[in-house]
């Protein structure tokens, strides 16, 4: 299995229906594997900030959902995650397309991107990076068992070394 | 002109174990008054998160009524999440708005609301069919009840007077969110 594949499989394995997302090119590479699947119910989104909420609503009402955004979209969740998800203990997986490192073009891409991992230790967000593809099993599988143990949300960034970058100069 | 609290009453008298998503500030203070029951969800913070709660909640529970009462300065913090409803139009959706055209808790301010802006027009922009704004407590009844009885999602853009709510619920997050799971008849982790 690819490791979009895999992330695909695990997702089901936690009964992870809902996926909401503002695209990206990393996350589409789960996304077009999701959207041949009628498990999965896709939303979406405006803006990231909305994901928060949906997977709240999704969650109080007995669901299970998770979020797909890119690094810029970290940034316009953070006070929904600081004062929603957290307070109310709920369980919201991110997948975040990882933007500003390896292989980066675009230097407006660096700040928020070098920001990533700062931003969730500051929120006590458990945050996991994944780099290779046979990382992907453990940590993905252990991401979403310690999300939906503890309640609360659990950042993995997938980066550039496991998706790719963009050939852009 | 519309009173909150009084219309917030006739939605509660009018609903039976319907899930409420209550935006911080005023609309939550005057849901609690009007009757604290667990199927109410007082959010503390995250202004303008109401509308994107309300529509994951309805996605989560297809057969039953959700109703989001929202004011008009979340609403505005988040209007992102109109476009978004709409396009999923989950029909077991009632959103309303109470919008007193200012920042009533933090000094009055006036909201955009107070100029140019008309939230219902926006609304049916975003692609709702069933928008309707209402300034009476009679009209907002007549509203409501075609919500409950037909198939949403609804956007009832309610214009209230300013009266500020001296209703305080508990402030513990994990406890309304487990009350509020418990009365849905989830089963805790």
């Amino acid at each position: 299995m690819t490791w979009s594949q895999q992330i695909v499989a695990l997702l089901k394995t936690y009964n992870v229906q809902f996926l909401s997302y503002v695209p990206d090119a990393i996350g589409e590479q789960i996304l077009k594997l999701a959207r041949q699947d009628e498990y999965f119910d896709i939303l979406p989104l405006a803006r990231e900030e909305e994901g928060i909420g949906v997977v709240t609503g999704q969650y109080l009402g007995g669901a299970r959902g998770a979020v797909l955004m890119p690094t810029s979209g970290v940034g316009n969740a953070i006070n929904a995650l600081a004062s929603l998800a957290i307070p109310y203990q709920i369980p919201l997986p991110l997948f975040i397309g990882l933007r500003g490192d390896l292989g980066e073009f675009n230097p407006s891409q660096v700040p928020m991107g070098q920001a990533l991992r700062p931003i969730f230790e500051a929120l006590n967000i458990p945050a996991y990076v994944l780099t290779q593809a046979s990382e992907v099993p453990p940590v993905v599988d252990g991401a979403l068992k310690l999300a939906f143990a503890l309640e609360q949300p659990v950042a993995i960034m997938i980066s550039t070394q496991l998706a790719g970058w963009k050939d852009e100069k | 002109m519309i009173n909150r609290l009084q219309a917030t009453r006739y939605v509660v008298d009018n609903l039976h174990d319907e899930p409420i998503v209550a935006s911080l500030g005023n609309a939550k203070f005057d849901l609690y008054i009007a009757k604290d029951r667990p199927q109410n969800f007082y959010m503390w913070n995250s202004m303008g998160m109401a509308s994107s709660i309300g529509l994951g909640l309805a996605m989560a529970r297809p057969q039953q009524t959700v109703v989001i009462l929202d004011g008009d300065g979340s609403l505005l913090m988040n209007l992102n999440s109109l476009p978004t409803a709409a396009a999923r139009s989950p029909e077991n959706l009632i959103h309303i708005v109470w919008d007193n055209r200012q920042f009533e808790l933090t000094g009055g301010q006036p909201t955009h609301t107070a100029f140019s802006t008309d939230l219902a027009t926006i609304a049916r922009g975003a692609g709702f069919k069933h928008v309707e704004s209402v300034d009476t407590q009679a009209d907002f009844e007549v509203v409501f009840d075609k919500a409950l009885q037909e198939s949403g999602p609804w956007i009832i853009v309610a214009h209230i007077d300013s009266e500020r709510s001296p209703g305080r619920p508990p402030k513990s997050a994990a406890l309304i969110k487990h009350r509020f799971m418990e009365a849905l008849g989830i089963q805790p982790v």
